[in-house]
Order: structure tokens, then C-alpha cells, then sequence
């Protein structure tokens, strides 16, 4: 019985002293997540071009506040201040499911990795703050550059607490279908003809000097036949805009120029069935340059020049084509054409 | 401290004339003994007089009248009451008194009773300390303190390992990578009532040059009476600033015994190196490595190429590659070491003397790394009259040291050498791998003298009125000497030398005055304690360096020639250069009525010369009550099984001064000559901060005590919430402001934990077979109150292995801040694929394409969601420090055989696996070539034991290692990853210790008095769910570096032998 008297002393004392510390946890501050004053957005003003996915990145420092962060895009509204449900409602936009790398054996290998899902054109990521246009937005009811754009505000919040950062701009450029553009960005309009393709070793038929790397010479044209194909043609054409027969280029390796299927190559063109944009994603494979930003299609050719020497030649574009269709690249030799012939 | 008791008891019968009444007396003889034998010098008696002691049997012949009453008196046993009356020979036994609230304990440099006390504070014995030998006593401790947190994390001969009291107390980490640690917080150690100065530069032992032997490990274990660890701020507010993080009193042994004793011990101990790590060795290195680069690189006819310009792989006829070199075995061995003791103690009130000699050797397990320890110790006690009392020491200690390689804790030389290519020759002049030979044949040596000699006086002027005086000189010097040979250093022969004098006056005069009110029926009912004391310390430290990079020869080491300029021959005095001056004044009052309700109050300012002149006095002010219900009138009826019990509360504050005094004032130095005189510039490092704060450390303690059913069953229930406010950090300032670094007070901490210890005699104390078991444990959270600049949370980043550390207000105080990893791919199409750009999630910002996540690579969480890994995506994971951790002490005696287990556990703590990591990440670079140059190959470890990813498909636990052209950039065995943070709980069996005495009639006849024989196994076996090697040998921060000293297992035979 005394044994009973002691124990819930004992217990008295123990829960006594418990009870006594917990109470001095007041003084402990709430595990809450930090949500600083030293986070910023680094830009606010973004100018993507219309017509292609793009994504800005790095464009937060979170200095000392907690991760992961929630980010909102709230009050999208076009420069004068109205609605702008040109990027509030939902579109049907492709999407990657699966990652390209350039191993697709098909057409259909490549659509079954993408698939159609329903954004906003202009989304921010939840956790990150980067921010994305969907290639789907167009000039056509996205107002572009000279407009003044849409303005927007930013919510960061999380168990910190909410801030809201204001007045972001969103001031698209007009589309450029393809790269090298020579499309003035602000303006959408061109003053030249065509880009200049990189090449080497290629001689002039009629007067036999190695042809410059000019305006004057050789211009790469683009040129869409139509929006709703599939295809990519290259083209050679002389100063009178006769089709030089592409076989030419002799030592060319037609499998790998361009990332498309089913090659047709007759004696005025050649032509492949592509998945658009090209490159598909920039991810560096036989198809790009080394980055994997632009597709690299390189026309070669061997002939015997003067003295029994081997003249290796060969031509180089790197390019994008970001609209869907019948595209056509045409490489015009403006003032002679190559000379394929041995001397 | 029980002599203590005696020496009051005594005091009042000194002096008083044995006028004996003329009565009929007769002789009687008899025995006094113990289970183990007969208990020598027992004083005898009758009428509270001593009348005479036992002799080295335990037999004893007195002279009495016929029906006197004997009493027995030993130090730690119970005294015995025996009439004579009809007998003429009596068989006396003794038990020993456990009574946990009659010992003495010493708070605030006055002794007192436990019972007055208001304090926290556990007391060991020193025979608890005896059982392993050890070079620093405090390693004993481990497991046996509620809250005294010691990890044996080293090792390393004459190092101690970590000790925390009570959580953490400072969350500033310096260094980075495996050499990242904890700002030092070590307990203030007093020796014999003088303050000991083991501060940061012996925490660790490297942070500073010199030889880095702790003064506390130039204590012979054998020496040590007891040691009491104080725990909460009204136990150590009286220590003052220095006594911020605990306060650990050690007790030397006195002289006591009428007759002198000589007592010799001996230990001879085996240590034997622990589980090593596996290694592939010889041709399974040679086929692992081609099947890898085979298997591996991106087409068969690039792997060939590789692999024939890969000489040690694809040369296997040359001699030189042709090898299977057991790298640890020439850095590892097992050691015989030894340790003497000898001491010669006699003496009674009046004078008492103690010499003690002491010699310890000890090997380590590492090559060219050891401890040597000799001493000479003695005190000496004079007492003419009970007023006056003079006390003495002298102790000189010789301690040498050989670091090998490496700075004590970490031993990278080792670590590195040991960890190369089988393949490689063994080491010689001629082989490529050096730091074998620089572990080996580099001489180290390293030497630590102190002498420490001690002046105490005390004079009672009236009684109740005492004046203790204390006066100490202490002074060391430490020479290190290293020595690296021609061969191993580019052709010319290096010598270091390190002279270190380090010396320190203390003085403390305290005046004590006791008071009592007797009540009615004559007993002391108010009784009043005050005593206010002056502490005056005083120390110089100065290191001089010389070094000669272009010593003649290996063999001719001096004297200092051919110095060509100042890049071959440096030197000079060392800027740690400190002379150190403070004065305190304290005081403290206490009063009991009746022992029932005890007040305790005390006061302390302390002032030092690290401040500036206006930082004035530092105030540490502490108050405690405590109410003993066992001197109740009511508890009076439960004697059947109640003993004691009590209720302690306490409050105290403790400062603590921070920084130094270029904190506040700032840097000078002098710049450049202008117009023709020197100028003079402030260092634009550092801003001076003229408001710095002292660090305050706020505890409040309720304890619970309690005894029952005759002290079979004890313990003490405790808990306590201890707040660091101003905690002293250097923060960076903005790139406008002309200075780089503010340091300033902003940080505040909070430990809130609770200890408990439970003490069960499990028979009764008569019986010849004794067993007891005690058990502790303590539970210590952490929690972040304020950080600088008010933020909520913020990063402390490290530039090398990328284990970042995560402050955040509310949580535990070191959180670490790494990848999340969730297995490992087991397909490609497995890997998140952005769906906006069509690529793979990917490491880091470089986006070459072998960077994209595929098959077989770890699965890190992406937590934003961009789909790529980098410093944006490190979660809050794990707690690097301690939550729970205690001990389980059971001895068991029968008869003459006594037996010690000693074990102690951890549970919760979060420790990141490094050395596991590299053994992956050593099969990353089978070409050996860094930056373009061939490098030494790196041996490889079988991994055969772990779960990886090999096949496409597979469910692995770890990534595919053999990847190595993407590891680089994917870094799948990065060390900042959740893989490699493994629970770090454990329970370690520390010791095993057997010993026996042997029959004293038989060792009578060799002139021994008492012979214990004994046996002891260390480090016996760690239950543990940890992979690596042990969760113990970590550093601070929870990680295992792979390179830190190793635990020995000793296997020690022990003599003692009493004369």
C-alpha cells in the first residue's frame, strides 16, 4: 500500500517536472518553411518567340528562403490592362512523353512519344519558376512585338507564408518558321534573300575559283509549300534556278542527313518524311550540331582536281524548322554552279 | 571524497585527552573483512576514540574494557558497531556503503554534502576507471554519465574522443569536407580545486601546431580518487565563463592509511587493428578493371585502344605492374604495450603524504604513431591543529607522442596510401606511391613536459570561520619534431621544429562561514553556509616554428645550413601568441532547515583581458531549491522500504566572453611607406564590432532523486531546458561595404532533454554473490531559436564534398541539407522526361548528353521540378547529432571474483557514409588519368556484398559504379546523397573485465597484501545496422570519413599488487 503512495509520488514528480520543460517550448519558434525578402526574380521582362517552345531558366534566386517553393502565375492581363484570355484559357498543345534521342525508326515511333495535352500557352512551373510558351501561341491572337504585350504578377508562396511579385512583362516576338532567320525580330520582316551555308572546297564550274562564302554566291532559301505535309526537300539549283541533280554530292550519307524516313531522291530533289520542329528536341545526335540545338545536314562530294589532287568538298547547313508542313531548302549557287566534273 | 567524512570526524577528537576511566580491561583480537578478504588499516573505535586499525591482514589485537562497544570505520563501507561483551575474538564484516546522498561532492570549490546540494552532478568512482587502459580517463566515462555524450572517435594514441554535455552548444562548423567539425564546447576540467586550461587546441588535437597532447591525458588513470561531473548552471555557475559547458572535477588520491601502502599495478594490453577494409588484389584487380573499361566505353575498338595505353593494366608482364601489394598491411599492426604504476600513500589527519609513479606506453595500430606517458606525482598533507591545514602538490609529466603522417585524428596519409592499386609495387624509394613511405618513415616526435605544483593553506579564525587560500603554478612546454627524409620530399630533407612554453599562475582565497540555529530540543535547525571567494588566473602561451626545407642530409639533421633564402628556411613566433589575464569574485549562499528545505544562491563576475575594457564584468548569478522528504517527520513510517527521495529545481545564467579582442577593435598592420614613413592600415578582413556580446547560456534544471528498500534500488530522473543565446558566427557583409567579415552574437540555440539512471542491487549486501546493474540514457533535442540577420533558415554550404548543413528556426540545429536518392533507374524509359523540351532529367547545368539520366543511374528526386539536378533540388534530410544515448554498467562479484560489463548505445543519429562512397567511386577512373596526367591507380574494393545495379531492368540499391565516362558528370556516388546516410545507432560492448584475489594467506607468505589478478577485453563487439566500419569512429558531424584513427580492440592483462 505504501509501495502505491510512492509510485504515484514517483509519477507525480516525473510528469511534474515533464509538464514544467514542455511548457518552456513557447519560447521555440514554429518549424514553418522560410519565405525570405532576399528572394527575387532576376528577370522581368520576357520576349520569347512565338511559334516554338521556349523555356527560361534561371530566372530566381531563392537566396535564403525554403525549398521547394509554390509559383503562380495570377492576373495575366495584355498591356492596357484588359483580360487576356489568349493565355489564361487552355489549348491543346504537344507534349513529350518520352525522350527523343534520335534512335526513332519511324514517324510513328516519334508521334508515340508525344502526345496532345490541354495548357495554358504561358505557364510558369510549380516549383521552379521557370517560365514556358507552348510553340502552339501565334501571332495570330497572341499579340507580338511592336505590341506592348501582357503584363503579369508572380505568387511564391509556401508554408512561410505568400509574396507576390508584380508588373512582369511578356512581349513576344513574331514567329520565325526557321533559323538562321533573316527576319528582323522586332519587326517580323526580312531584308535579305537567304542565309549563307558553310562550305568548303567547292569550285566554280565556269571559272574554276573556289566559290565565297557570300550573299553573292550561294543562298540557303526556306521555302513552305505547304502547312499541312510532313516533308523536307533539298534542292540544288543553278543561277538560273535549274535543279542541279542532287546525286552530285556524291559522297553524301543521305541516311543520316536529316532525321526523316522513306527518302525519295530523283534528279531534281530529294526528299525525306520528317517529324517537325527539326531538330525534334536538343539533345545532341547524328542529325544536330554538337549541342544538339540545330540540325546539321552536310552535302559532300570527291572529284580529282588539277594535279591528281582529291578535292573533298562538301557543304554544311545548320538549321531549324519549327512549323509543321512541306518545307523545301533550296541551295541557289547564284553566280555558277559547282564543278562536280574531274579535271 | 569519503575520507573527507573522517577527516571532520576526527577533527573534533583530535587533541582531546584519552583520560579513560581505570577499568577492567582484556585483549580482544579478531578479523575485519570484505567478500574478497581481509580489509587492512580499518580504524578501530571505542568511545570515539581510536583505539588502533587492523594490519595488513585484517586482523587486529586492542585493549578494552569488558563491555565496551567497537566501532569500525573504512573509507567506503559502512561502519560497524559490535560489542565485546563475552568475547574475546570477533569476526567483523564489512559492506560497502553505496549511500548515494551521504557522499561528498564538491560544487562551487567547497565540498558538501550531497544531500545540500542543488545541483546536477554524477559522481564515478576511480575504480569504475581501471578497467581499460587508457591514456585519457575521460574515454572511461563513456556510458557511465547520464547526458555526458563521449565518442571514442579516435584512435589515436593519447587523443580523446569527443565529449558533449547535454547537447550542443555551438553550431559553428569550420573546415569543410571530412575535416568540417564542430566548433570545440569541452567541459571545463579541475584537478584537485585548480582549473585546467583543455581548451580548443586539444578538442581535436590538430587545429593547432604542437603536439596537441590534452593536459587531462597526463593523468594516470590509476591516480584518479574520482571524478564528478557537474551538469547544470547552478552546479557550475561558480566555475564562471569557462565552466559554460560543464565542468568535470578530477580527485586525485591521498594518503589515509596509518601504515604505509604500496600499491603497484601493471597492464600489459594487446591492440589489434579492427575489421579492415576488403580489397581486390593482383590479377581480380587487373580482369575487374579491363572487364570494366570494356564493358563500359562506347564501342569495342575505342575499349582495346584504352586499355593498351593504360600501362598498368595492359603491362602485366612488367614487374613493376605484375604485383598484389596488401597496402594496409603496412600501415596496420597489432601493438604490445604496457603500463606501470607505482604508488606509496600513508599518513593520518596530521600528515599525510601520497608518490605516485606512473609510466604508460602505447603503440598504435598505425604505423609510426604511439603515446608515452611517465609521471611523478606527489601531495602531501600537514595538519597540526585542527585550525590550521597545509596541502601540497608536486606533479611533473612526460609525455611523447608520434602523429605518423597524419594530425592524430585523421591520418589521410594512410588513408590515401592505403587505399591504392594492388597492382603497384610495394613501397620502397623507387615506387611511385610516397605517402606510405611518408607514413612510415617520417619521424615524428613529439614531447609534452608539465610540471604543476599546487599550494593550498586554510585557517579557521573562529570556528565556523575559515580562510582557504590556493595558489598554482603550472607550466608546459611542447616540442614537436618532424623530420621528412631526402627521398620522399623532391630530393632535400625537411626538418620542422615546433617549441611551445605555455605557463599560468592561479590564485583563489575563499572565506567560508557556517552558522546553525539549534532549535528546542537542542538540534540544528537553521543552518547557514556563505562564502565568497577571488579567482585571479594569469597565462602566457608563446610557439616559436623553425623550419629547414634544405637539410644537408637524411643523416646529419642540424645544424640549420645552406639557407639560401627565406623559402628554404622559415621561422619564427607563431601568431597564436595569447597572454590571457582575468579576475573573478563570487560568492554563494546557502541554508537548509533541518536538511528538509535546502536554498542555494551564488553569484559570480568575472572580467578577462579578451575583452575590451568596456565589456566590464560578466554576471553569472544561479539559484536552486531542494526539498529531501526523507528528513521528513512523515516519512518516517515507510523506513520499511523508503530511503530518501528529493526534488531539485535550479536556474543559472552563464556567460561566456566571445571572440577576441580584434573582434571588437579591429585588425592593424602596417602597409606601405608613404612620403617616406611606415603607414599603418586596419585589416579590412574582419569589421570591428564594439557591440559584441558575451555568449549566455541559460539552464533550468528539475531533478527527481530517490532510494528505496535500502538502497537496493536508486536512481535520479532529471530534466532540463538550457537556451545559448548570442551565439558569436562571422557572417559576410555586402560587396559595397569596404570590409569582407562581420562577426557578430545573433545566433540562439535551445536544448531541451531529459536523463534518467536507474541503479538495482539485485541481492541483498550480505550475500556472498553480488550483482548490479545500472542502467542510463538521455534524450537531448535541439532546436534553432534565432539566426543572424532574422532570417528563418539559411545554408552553411561546403565547398568540398558538398555536404551542406541546414539551419532552420524551430528544428534540430544541424540538419543535413543533400540529395534525395530513391533507388536507382532500372530502365531509361524510367528517367522523367521534360515535356516541353524533350529531354531526359539531367545532372547539374552542364548539358552534355552523357550527362541525361539513363539505366542503372540513382534516382534523385527532382524536387522543383525542372528536370535538372542541381543545388535547388538538396532536401532536408537527417540530424547529424545524438537524440539518444546512454549506458549499462553490471558488476558482478562472488567471493574473490569480480566481473565489469560496461556497454553503451546510441539510438538516432544520422551518419553519412563517405568511405563507402569512395570505395564506389574508386572504380571511376580505371584509366587513371586526371586532368591529362597519369595519376597513381586506386585500388578497388569487392562489391560483391552490395546490392548494384548491373543489368538493365534490375532493382538495385546502389547505381552502376563501372559507368566510368558519365560518372564524372552524373557523379552517381556523390557523398551528398540520402544513399549514403545510414542510421548511425548502435550499441557497443566497451569492456568485459575479470578479476580475481587471490587467497591472502597465500600471497601473505610472499609479503604481498592483496593480488588481484584480471583480465579485460575493449571495443569487444558493436551491434550495429551501420554498413561502414563503425558509427562510432565519426566525426562530430556524423561522417565517416574513412580516414579517421580506428578503435583498437585491446585485450589487457592486469597485476595489482598491494604490499
Amino acid at each position: 500500500m505504501n509501495k502505491n503512495i510512492f509510485l504515484s509520488f514517483l509519477t507525480l514528480g516525473v510528469l511534474s517536472i515533464s509538464i514544467l520543460l514542455t511548457s518552456c517550448k513557447d519560447n521555440i519558434p514554429d518549424v514553418r518553411l522560410s519565405l525570405s525578402d532576399d528572394s527575387q526574380f532576376t528577370v522581368k521582362s520576357y520576349q520569347p518567340v512565338l511559334g516554338r517552345n521556349t523555356l527560361f531558366t534561371d530566372n530566381f534566386s531563392i537566396g535564403s528562403s525554403s525549398i521547394p517553393l509554390n509559383f503562380k502565375i495570377v492576373n495575366m492581363r495584355r498591356f492596357t490592362g484588359e483580360a487576356a484570355p489568349e493565355l489564361t484559357d487552355y489549348f491543346p498543345v504537344q507534349v513529350w512523353k518520352s525522350a527523343y534521342d534520335g534512335s526513332e525508326k519511324s514517324i510513328a515511333e516519334i508521334e508515340a512519344k508525344r502526345k496532345i495535352e490541354n495548357h495554358q500557352l504561358f505557364e510558369i512551373r510549380q516549383h521552379s519558376g521557370q517560365f514556358m510558351m507552348w510553340a502552339k501561341a501565334n501571332s495570330n491572337f497572341v499579340r507580338a512585338q511592336p505590341d506592348s504585350g501582357y503584363v503579369f504578377d508572380v505568387e511564391v508562396s509556401n508554408s512561410g507564408g505568400r509574396k507576390y511579385y508584380k508588373d512582369f512583362k511578356l512581349r513576344p516576338f513574331k514567329e520565325r518558321a526557321f533559323e538562321p532567320s533573316t527576319i528582323i525580330a522586332n519587326v517580323g520582316q526580312s531584308t535579305l534573300l537567304g542565309g549563307i551555308p558553310f562550305f568548303s572546297n567547292i569550285r566554280g564550274e565556269r571559272t574554276g575559283r573556289y566559290l565565297s562564302q557570300s550573299q553573292e554566291d550561294v543562298v540557303v532559301l526556306f521555302n513552305k509549300k505547304s502547312d499541312v505535309g510532313n516533308s523536307l526537300t533539298f534542292k540544288f539549283v543553278d543561277t538560273l534556278f535549274n535543279p542541279i541533280d542532287p546525286s552530285k554530292f556524291n559522297t553524301t550519307q543521305w541516311s543520316s542527313l536529316v532525321h526523316g524516313f522513306d527518302m525519295v531522291k530523283d534528279a531534281e530533289k530529294v526528299t525525306y518524311k520528317v517529324a517537325y520542329p527539326i531538330p525534334l528536341a536538343a539533345y545532341p545526335t547524328q542529325y544536330t550540331v554538337g549541342n544538339g540545338e540545330r540540325a546539321l545536314s552536310t552535302f559532300k562530294y570527291e572529284r580529282q582536281g588539277f594535279g591528281n589532287v582529291k578535292e573533298a568538298a562538301f557543304l554544311r547547313l545548320e538549321y531549324a524548322i519549327f512549323e509543321k508542313g512541306d518545307w523545301e531548302i533550296i541551295i541557289w549557287f547564284k553566280t555558277e554552279r559547282p564543278k562536280f566534273t574531274n579535271d | 571524497m569519503r575520507y573527507l567524512y573522517i577527516i571532520a570526524f576526527l577533527c573534533l577528537f583530535l587533541g582531546i585527552n584519552q583520560d579513560l576511566k581505570a577499568q577492567q580491561k582484556k585483549t580482544v583480537t579478531g578479523t575485519v573483512s570484505d567478500n574478497s578478504g581481509g580489509i587492512p588499516n580499518v580504524n578501530i573505535f571505542y568511545n570515539k576514540t581510536a583505539i588502533g586499525a587492523t594490519n595488513a591482514n585484517g586482523s587486529f589485537s586492542v585493549s578494552v574494557p569488558e563491555d565496551a562497544v567497537l566501532e569500525f570505520s573504512y573509507i567506503g563501507f559502512k561502519t560497524v558497531k559490535m560489542s565485546v561483551a563475552g568475547k574475546t575474538k570477533l569476526t567483523v564484516k564489512m559492506v560497502e556503503d553505496d549511500n548515494q546522498l551521504k557522499a561528498v561532492t564538491i560544487q562551487g570549490y567547497v565540498s558538501k554534502s550531497k544531500e545540500l546540494s542543488v545541483g546536477s552532478s554524477v559522481k564515478i568512482s576511480g575504480k569504475d576507471l581501471q578497467a581499460v587502459p587508457v591514456a585519457s580517463i575521460t574515454d572511461m566515462l563513456q556510458g557511465k554519465v547520464a547526458g555526458l555524450n563521449i565518442q571514442q572517435n579516435t584512435g589515436s594514441p593519447g587523443m580523446r574522443g569527443s565529449i558533449a554535455l547535454r547537447g550542443l552548444s555551438n553550431i559553428n562548423v569550420s573546415g569543410s569536407g571530412d575535416g568540417a567539425f564542430l566548433q570545440s564546447t569541452s567541459p571545463l576540467f579541475v584537478v584537485d580545486g585548480v582549473p585546467i586550461d583543455d581548451n580548443s587546441n586539444f578538442q581535436y588535437g590538430f587545429q593547432s601546431a604542437g603536439p596537441g597532447i590534452s593536459p587531462i591525458s597526463l593523468i594516470p588513470q590509476q591516480d584518479v580518487e574520482s571524478m564528478e561531473i557537474l551538469k547544470d548552471a547552478s552546479a557550475t555557475s561558480l566555475y564562471g565563463s569557462r565552466g559554460a559547458y560543464g565542468v568535470i572535477l578530477i580527485t586525485t588520491k591521498r594518503g589515509n592509511s596509518k601504515i604505509p601502502v604500496i600499491r603497484y599495478n601493471t597492464q600489459f594490453f594487446v591492440s589489434a587493428p579492427p575489421r579492415l577494409r576488403q580489397v581486390i588484389g593482383g590479377r581480380g584487380e587487373r580482369d575487374l578493371r579491363i572487364a570494366q573499361i570494356m564493358q563500359s566505353d562506347t564501342s569495342y575498338y575505342r575499349s582495346l585502344a584504352l586499355l593498351n595505353a593504360t600501362e598498368y593494366i595492359a603491362d602485366s608482364l612488367n614487374a613493376y605492374y605484375n604485383n598484389a601489394t596488401d597496402w594496409q598491411s603496412y600501415f596496420f599492426r597489432s601493438t604490445f604495450n604496457q603500463s606501470h604504476n607505482l604508488s606509496i600513500d600513508g599518513g593520518d589527519q596530521a600528515f599525510n603524504y601520497k608518490v605516485n609513479f606512473g609510466y604508460f606506453d602505447q603503440n598504435g595500430i598505425q604505423e609510426n604513431t604511439g603515446f608515452n606517458r611517465s609521471n611523478l606525482r606527489m601531495n602531501m598533507q600537514y595538519m597540526p591543529s585542527a585550525k590550521f591545514k597545509l596541502y601540497t602538490t608536486i606533479n611533473g609529466t612526460l609525455g611523447k607522442n608520434q602523429k605518423g603522417s597524419g594530425n592524430g585524428l585523421l591520418n589521410t596519409g594512410v588513408a590515401t596510401g592505403g587505399a591504392s592499386s594492388s597492382l603497384l609495387p610495394s613501397p620502397s624509394l623507387f615506387s611511385a606511391v610516397n605517402s606510405v613511405l611518408g607514413a612510415i618513415t617520417t619521424d615524428n616526435d613529439n614531447k609534452t613536459t608539465e610540471l604543476n605544483t599546487t599550494t593550498e593553506m586554510k585557517y579557521e579564525f573562529v570556528p565556523g570561520l575559515s580562510l582557504t587560500s590556493n595558489f598554482n603554478y603550472t607550466f608546459n612546454t611542447g616540442v614537436e619534431e618532424n623530420f621528412l627524409p631526402s627521398t620522399i620530399n623532391g630530393n632535400a630533407a625537411s626538418l620542422y621544429t615546433f617549441n611551445s612554453v605555455k605557463n599560468s599562475i592561479y590564485n583563489r582565497n575563499l572565506l567560508n562561514y557556517f552558522y546553525s540555529i539549534k532549535d528546542g530540543s537542542g538540534e540544528d535547525a537553521h543552518n547557514f553556509n556563505a562564502y565568497a571567494f577571488t579567482e585571479l588566473d594569469s597565462k602566457n602561451f608563446k610557439a616559436d616554428v623553425i623550419q629547414n626545407n634544405k637539410v644537408v642530409n637524411d643523416y646529419l639533421r642540424g645544424p640549420i645550413v645552406g639557407v639560401d633564402d627565406y623559402l628554404t628556411s622559415l621561422g619564427g613566433t607563431l601568431d597564436n601568441f595569447d597572454q590571457f589575464r582575468s579576475v573573478a569574485f563570487a560568492g554563494n549562499f546557502s541554508y537548509n532547515y533541518k536538511r528538509r528545505y535546502v536554498l542555494d544562491a551564488s553569484y559570480r563576475a568575472d572580467r578577462s583581458s579578451s575583452n575590451g575594457p568596456e565589456a566590464g564584468y560578466i554576471k553569472s548569478p544561479s539559484i536552486g531549491i531542494r526539498w529531501n522528504l526523507q528528513n521528513e517527520t512523515f516519512t518516517e513510517k515507510w523506513r520499511e522500504w523508503f530511503e530518501y527521495a528529493s526534488i531539485k529545481l535550479s536556474y543559472g545564467t552563464v556567460l561566456q566572453p566571445q571572440g577576441n579582442i580584434y573582434d571588437v577593435y579591429g585588425r592593424y598592420v602596417n602597409g606601405a611607406v608613404y612620403n617616406g614613413a611606415p603607414t599603418v592600415l586596419m585589416n579590412l578582413g574582419t569589421l570591428p564590432n564594439s557591440n559584441l556580446q558575451p555568449t549566455k547560456n541559460t539552464t533550468y534544471n528539475a531533478a527527481f532523486e530517490f532510494g528505496l528498500l535500502k538502497n537496493r534500488l536508486f536512481g535520479t530522473f532529471e530534466a532540463y531546458y538550457k537556451q545559448v543565446d548570442n551565439q558569436l558566427r562571422e557572417k559576410p557583409l555586402a560587396n559595397v561595404s569596404s570590409f569582407t567579415n562581420i562577426k557578430t552574437n545573433e545566433i540562439s540555440l535551445v536544448n531541451i532533454g531529459y536523463e534518467a539512471s536507474l541503479t538495482a542491487r539485485v541481492f541483498e549486501p550480505s550475500k556472498p554473490f553480488q550483482w548490479t546493474i545500472s542502467v542510463n540514457g538521455a534524450i537531448n533535442n535541439d532546436y534553432i531559436a534565432h539566426l543572424p540577420d532574422g532570417v528563418r533558415e539559411f545554408i552553411y554550404v561546403d565547398p568540398s564534398t558538398g555536404q551542406s548543413i541546414m539551419y532552420r528556426l524551430g528544428q534540430n540545429a544541424l540538419t543535413n541539407y543533400i540529395y534525395n536518392t530513391k533507388g536507382v533507374y532500372a530502365n531509361d524509359s524510367e528517367v522523367p522526361v521534360d515535356p516541353l523540351t524533350g529531354l531526359r532529367y539531367r545532372s547539374g547545368a552542364n548539358n552534355s548528353f552523357l550527362s541525361y539520366y539513363k539505366a542503372g543511374d540513382p534516382r534523385f528526386t527532382d524536387l522543383n521540378g525542372d528536370y535538372v539536378l542541381d543545388e535547388r533540388d538538396l532536401v532536408a534530410a537527417g540530424n547529424s547529432q545524438v537524440r539518444f544515448h546512454g549506458g549499462v554498467t553490471m558488476d558482478l562479484r562472488y567471493k574473490r571474483i569480480t566481473m565489469q560489463i560496461q556497454g553503451n548505445y546510441v539510438i538516432g543519429r544520422d551518419v553519412l557514409n563517405n568511405s563507402l562512397a569512395s570505395q564506389f567511386a574508386s572504380f571511376n577512373n580505371p584509366l587513371a588519368i586526371q586532368n591529362g596526367f597519369r595519376t597513381n591507380p586506386s585500388g578497388v574494393v569487392p562489391l560483391g556484398a552490395y546490392d548494384i545495379w548491373t543489368r538493365t531492368g534490375q532493382l538495385a540499391r546502389y547505381p552502376n559504379p563501372y559507368d566510368y565516362l558519365r560518372s564524372g558528370i552524373t557523379n552517381p556516388y556523390r557523398t551528398n546523397q540520402t544513399l549514403f546516410q545510414e542510421d548511425g545507432s548502435y550499441f557497443k560492448l566497451g569492456y568485459v573485465s575479470l578479476g580475481y584475489t587471490l587467497n591472502q594467506k597465500f600471497t601473505n607468505r610472499f609479503g604481498m597484501n592483496r593480488v588481484v589478478v584480471g583480465g579485460t577485453a575493449s571495443n569487444v563487439f558493436l551491434i550495429t545496422n551501420y554498413s561502414g566500419t563503425s558509427p562510432e569512429s565519426v566525426s562530430d558531424l556524423g561522417r565517416d570519413s574513412g580516414a579517421i584513427y580506428p578503435n583498437p580492440r585491446t585485450y589487457t592483462f592486469n597485476l595489482n599488487i598491494e604490499f
